[in-house]
């Protein structure tokens, strides 16, 4: 029963890490750079959902007391969360990536605007929302129990559904990347924009796809960490986005089923930290990060040449 | 790949570039207004600094406005001898660095005594500050062991850990002595969680109720998944938290959808109504030694109730205003002795902050948390503590921290 349990444990937890470093890994895919304002898409998704089910600004920011003329169930409230951090993250990519791409920046300057980007956003959240928490109120889920027994296990019933949630857009993303002529083009953009151009690929509207795949991405997994553990102000995506990025590494750089991998090899490396170590646990997650990338510098699924995808 | 590698060799030249010029920028505390006389321009300078951004402005918030009520009170009454408080309030966020820098900000500045700052952890980063520069620190919320003792310079009107915590595990106690197996949770990369879980920790052993297993989390933490299933395979029927308001109401949260149906005890940390949207309706029932209580009669309170009702339209005062509202109130008053003694005006900032803060220690003073005063050491000394009980409404949104008898 204690493996079954640190293993829904450590799964529930992996897949939030793997769906932030999905996010980061399309953008790296297709540019080479790690999008650092992804944290802050991820929190704006948690803020986005919790204002589309009909939550009310708290009294410290300038929209305080507003609250939207309509209540959406959360089922619907998410998906919508995700394309409206989807249209934030494509306005990051037309401010703080495109310019610079075009002008043939180093890869360096694009990471620094990136990070700009984020704190932004991040201060724009705090002066518009307050720096209050926020909470998804718990009767979301009214018609579900509060937790559920598997196989003598007990695991919060929010978590079942980020899990399922998490794994069927990882399964979807996949699917769509190997088996659609858009995936398929995303993938020659990301092996060399320019090829891919003269091959008539829209490397541009490849990457604006990307940037976008990657926002909602970003917005979902912050409504659904929102619904499981509130929203603990505008700073709350980066302790998510710090994992995230040991994920992206451990999976290998601009792999998707890497991200997977590394997402649910951390969430079960931490989960299987014992009890009495359970507040070392990052350091635990990141020493075994460390141990894997000593071995295998390229990461788990990274390839050492420059190819990505 | 071999752009990121650039990349990465850069970004480490960029960092360790940005590291040299904040460490050079540190050691300069800039140019010191503390030989010139003190500058009542704006009025009578003081600073607070709370945590209003990141995972304490929960409190931050609380003690902005016993703050702003304060001033408006005190003010309203004439300041100190005609001259107005100016009262400046920094964000330090809700880490050391912030603290430092706020600190820094607010001694440059030429405030005649600082506010704050929130947490206990930022404190012993930051009062040192205060205490190598001359500047009086009154804390609000600092209750772990050890922060008057940083320096003669530094004061708190909040009663330690070791004097309030061990009332809530006595009344948890009383109501249900069939209580025997206790599990322990608290954040071990916070001063504040690490000097309150000993506390308790202690005050449970006394009672012969040696922790049956104590689980660490880190501030950061939002899911607790693994270590609340860790400690609920010990079968515990009390769960003590020494936690911060939003991680601690996501334990609860997270402790009553996995099953746990005991009692929860919470230290000082969740001493705040912003829990309620966090924990929601499973807030209810926990149970919190205070240092403050509505329901006392005096003249004070009876101010300050009336203040905060009238802002807040008829809710009930949390701890963390009351006490923040009292830390403007003694220097107020301290400032006003000094000032007949020895005017504001003619006296340069480092002799005036140096006598302020031996006018402060000296005094007695009637606030809302009832009568108060200082060791010579800056600790507070209060008569009166209680235990409440957190009290949910029916929606599970809006709850009240009701005083047990």
């Amino acid at each position: 029963m204690e493996l079954i349990q640190l293993l829904l444990n450590g799964l529930s937890l992996g897949a939030v890490y793997a769906l932030f470093a999905l996010g980061y890994t399309l953008v790296f895919s297709v540019l080479g750079v790690i999008n650092f304002s992804h944290g802050a898409v991820f929190t704006l998704g948690a803020y986005f959902t919790y204002l589309l089910i009909g939550g009310k600004a708290g009294a410290n920011g300038l929209l305080s007391g507003l609250q939207l003329p309509f209540a959406l169930p959360f089922a619907l409230a998410l998906p919508l969360a995700g394309l409206a951090s989807a249209l934030v993250a494509l306005l990051i990519e037309r401010v703080a990536f495109r310019p610079l791409r075009q002008r043939g920046a180093d890869s360096l300057l694009a990471l620094i605007s990136s990070l700009g980007a984020g704190v932004i956003l991040v201060n724009l959240i705090q002066l518009l929302m307050g720096a209050e928490s926020y909470a998804i109120p718990i009767g979301t889920l009214a018609s579900l129990p509060a937790s559920l027994s598997i196989g003598g296990a007990r695991v919060r019933t929010v978590q079942v559904l980020l899990l399922a949630i998490a794994t069927l857009l990882l399964v979807l993303l996949s699917v769509w990347l190997e088996g659609s002529r858009s995936g398929k083009a995303l993938q020659a953009v990301s092996e060399d924009p320019l090829t891919a151009q003269l091959l008539g690929i829209d490397s541009d509207g490849m990457i604006r796809l990307a940037f976008g795949i990657s926002g909602f991405l970003a917005g979902v997994s912050g409504g659904l960490v929102g619904l499981s553990v509130s929203i603990a102000g505008p700073y709350f995506g980066i302790s998510y986005g710090l994992k995230a990025l040991g994920v992206l590494v451990l999976g290998g750089l601009g792999s998707v089923p890497g991200a997977m991998l590394g997402g649910l090899i951390i969430g079960l490396a931490e989960a299987f930290v014992p009890a009495e170590w359970s507040g070392w646990k990052d350091a635990v997650a990141y020493g075994f990060l460390f141990l894997i990338l000593v071995i295998r510098p390229q990461g788990l699924l990274g390839r050492p040449l420059d190819t990505k995808v | 790949m071999e752009g990121f590698g650039l990349c990465a060799r850069r970004c480490t030249a960029l960092g360790l570039g940005w590291l040299a010029s904040a460490l050079t920028l540190g050691g300069c505390d800039g140019p010191d207004p503390a030989r010139k006389p003190v500058n009542l321009s704006q009025g009578v300078p003081l600073g607070a600094v709370l945590a209003m951004s990141g995972n304490a402005n929960v409190y931050g918030q609380d003690q902005n406005t016993g703050l702003s009520l304060a001033l408006a009170e005190l003010n309203g009454k004439g300041g100190i001898n005609g001259k107005p408080l100016a009262l400046k309030i920094e964000d330090s966020g809700s880490d050391e660095p912030g603290a430092n820098a706020a600190f820094n900000l607010q001694i440059n500045r030429g405030v005649l005594a600082l506010i704050g700052p929130t947490l206990s952890q930022q404190a012993f980063s930051a009062d040192p500050i205060a205490q190598r520069r001359g500047v009086p620190v009154v804390a609000p919320s600092n209750t772990a062991t050890g922060i008057p003792e940083i320096g003669p310079f530094i004061s708190r009107v909040s009663a330690q850990s070791s004097v309030i915590a061990p009332l809530s595990i006595a009344k948890a106690l009383q109501l249900h002595p069939q209580i025997r197996r206790a599990a322990v949770f608290y954040a071990q990369d916070d001063a504040y969680s690490s000097a309150e879980t000993t506390i308790f920790q202690k005050a449970l052993t006394a009672r012969g109720l040696k922790p049956v297993t104590v689980q660490r989390t880190q501030l950061n933490d939002q899911d607790f998944q693994s270590q609340i299933s860790a400690a609920l395979q010990q079968k515990p029927d009390l769960v003590v938290l020494s936690l911060q308001a939003v991680d601690g109401g996501n334990m609860i949260r997270q402790l009553r959808e996995l099953g746990y149906k005991g009692v929860i005890v919470v230290g000082n940390g969740m001493n705040t109504p912003n829990i309620y949207p966090i924990c929601q309706k499973y807030c209810d029932g926990i149970l919190i030694a205070q240092a403050y209580s509505p329901e006392l009669r005096s003249a004070a309170n009876t101010t300050f109730l009336r203040r905060f009702q009238a802002r807040e339209g008829g809710a009930i005062p949390p701890q963390l205003t009351a006490q923040a509202w009292t830390a403007l109130q003694v220097l107020a008053e301290a400032l006003q002795r000094l000032d007949r003694r020895q005017p504001l005006q003619q006296t340069n900032l480092a002799e005036a902050r140096k006598a302020l803060m031996a006018e402060l220690l000296s005094g007695t003073y009637q606030t809302p948390l009832g009568e108060i005063r200082f060791t010579p050491e800056g600790e507070v000394i209060q008569k009166d503590f209680f235990v409440a009980q957190v009290r949910m409404d029916a929606s599970g949104k809006s709850g009240r921290f009701a005083l047990l008898p």
